[in-house]
């Protein structure tokens, strides 16, 4: 993964406030239907899960099919009530775990 | 007028890093000797020989013109007289206008009737719908298939018939067809009739990293900045304060003396790494690319303007405008055949919008969502070439160097805004 991650996701925010996540991963997405020139299969590769952690508890997760584009961007919203760390995870069909984790404060 | 011209100087100094501007200061600020950027000045700034990307069109053009040679076989100076009606099949006439492996069909350009189902045709060329009912000659129409320059020097139209594209029977055929069109076009939907389709506007915010993966080649090019090359040092040993840099990329490219050519910022990269860390950043390689866009993006919202003053690049600035009428290829088109709105520009070539000049510099390099990976202008310029069926330069061909000066030129006064995004 020559890239790292991008993440949006607010410094600051008031206890209760519903905020809105920004996430995405360059990756090629492979779909595994495409044939390359001598007509052989492109093998699929793709990230097939991305999880997203707060202070350990679960917060949004999704399972990622082969429909999905190169790059994959992922955006939610998640309430804090607790200042804290976000982790968020993708995980590709090799096996290789891509995490990186964000701060939060509640003011 | 004094304004104006300490307004120049000041673009002038901002890029003085290269050029001797002594004189130019002369009886306003005490002559400074500046020292001229180190440059690497022996053999190519990109790969040579030069070879084609291995996934375009492997074609040899070779028989064609190119920016750097004319090579066209001439256009005919007469009619050719027909001896009897024109006989052909229009069914396989109708297959041919709308046969893409040939440049594109003639509904790249015109609408045709029911022809290929009347899907996305463009507006280049005139409305051939009822062309069946215009009371043209069969001389005329194959003559103007086969080569419109005989009835008119003017035209963007590809020598079909002179440039080997289809053969006589095949020009018979689509003949045949043209003159059983007689009603207008039916459109399965608005945006298939090219007079309603919108032209496309860029919504984006093309400086936004998480919808221009474009903007990931700043970071990679702030690392690179860092690293050490061979000789010791980094780009940051010199250059720690970038924001010095602020406007050097807006007066991008320059005619450089020392190489007699105009140099590009990426011909500029190469060459001065090369002479300084010794980091063999060849143009269009990755990190070349990415120092490209980070020079561009630290000048971005300055605005582009490039010396044409000084006698080498007046001269280049003049060979460069010569260039963009110059008839390349298979296709026998120059760049103002499709980007001037006189004649192509600002209308449909199949489903896509033909561009004018201004506007199509300031966002190089720029991502490609349609092929996931940035280009620069060069990178464009030999794209096109290859698609109209030319054979392309090397990217630090010195016409390229012209073409850019004068491109640059068209687009001064814009703000610079990179990296872009297109599609």
């Amino acid at each position: 993964m020559a890239e790292k991650p991008r993440l949006k996701v607010p410094k600051e925010a008031k206890k209760g406030e519903i905020i809105e996540l920004k996430t995405l991963l360059s990756h090629v997405m492979e779909t595994g239907l495409r044939k390359d020139a001598a007509g052989n299969i492109i093998p699929r590769k793709i990230i097939n899960k991305f999880t997203c952690e707060f202070n350990g508890k679960p917060v949004f997760s999704a399972d990622i099919e082969p429909a999905v584009a190169a790059n994959p961007y992922i955006q939610f919203n998640a309430k804090v009530d607790e200042s804290g760390t976000f982790k968020f995870t993708w995980v590709e069909d090799d096996g290789t775990v891509t995490t990186t984790e964000e701060k939060i404060t509640v003011v | 007028m004094k304004r104006s011209i300490l307004a120049s100087v000041g673009v002038t100094a901002a890029f003085a890093g290269a050029i001797a501007i002594a004189t130019v200061f002369s009886g306003e600020a005490p002559a400074q000797a500046r020292k001229e950027a180190p440059l690497y000045l022996q053999g190519a700034a990109s790969v040579a020989p030069w070879k084609r990307y291995s996934d375009w069109p492997q074609r040899d053009m070779s028989k064609f013109n190119t920016l750097a040679k004319l090579a066209s076989p001439p256009a005919p100076k007469e009619v050719r007289k027909l001896t009897g009606p024109v006989t052909g099949d229009a069914a396989n006439g109708a297959k041919l206008v709308a046969d893409r492996t040939r440049g594109g069909s003639c509904l790249a350009c015109h609408v045709m009737g029911q022809a290929g189902n009347a899907d996305l045709p463009g507006n280049v060329g005139p409305d051939l719908s009822e062309i069946g009912n215009a009371g043209r000659e069969d001389e005329w129409l194959v003559n103007y298939v086969s080569d419109a320059r005989v009835y008119n020097p003017e035209t963007v139209m590809p020598p079909w018939g002179t440039h080997g594209l289809f053969n006589e029977q095949e020009i018979n055929d689509m003949v045949v067809f043209l003159k059983t069109l007689k009603a207008p076009a039916k459109f399965r939907a608005v945006l298939d009739d090219p007079t309603k389709r919108p032209a496309p506007i860029e919504t984006r915010d093309n400086l936004d990293d998480l919808q221009n993966p474009g903007m990931w080649a700043v970071e990679r090019a702030q690392d690179l900045w860092k690293v050490n090359g061979p000789s010791g040092s980094s780009c940051a040993t010199c250059h720690a304060n970038t924001a010095a840099l602020k406007t050097w990329a807006v007066a991008m490219p320059k005619f450089e003396p020392r190489l007699d050519k105009v140099v590009s910022v990426e011909e500029f990269v190469y060459r001065h790494a090369k002479a300084t860390t010794g980091a063999d950043w060849l143009m269009q390689s990755n990190e070349n690319t990415a120092l490209a866009v980070y020079l561009r993006f630290i000048a971005n919202g300055q605005i582009i303007h490039v010396d044409t003053t000084s006698p080498g690049a007046k001269a280049a600035l003049a060979r460069g405008k010569e260039l963009t009428a110059r008839k390349l290829g298979q296709l026998n088109f120059a760049c103002l055949d499709c980007h001037d709105p006189a004649k192509g520009g600002l209308k449909w070539i199949r489903g896509q919008w033909l561009g004018e000049q201004k506007g199509q510099y300031d966002h190089f390099p720029t991502w490609r969502t349609s092929l996931q990976s940035v280009w620069d202008i060069r990178k464009r310029f030999q794209w096109c070439q290859v698609n109209i069926r030319a054979d392309e330069l090397p990217p630090d061909a010195k016409e390229y160097g012209d073409l850019e000066l004068y491109l640059a030129s068209v687009n001064d006064g814009l703000k610079m805004s990179v990296p872009g995004i297109r599609h």
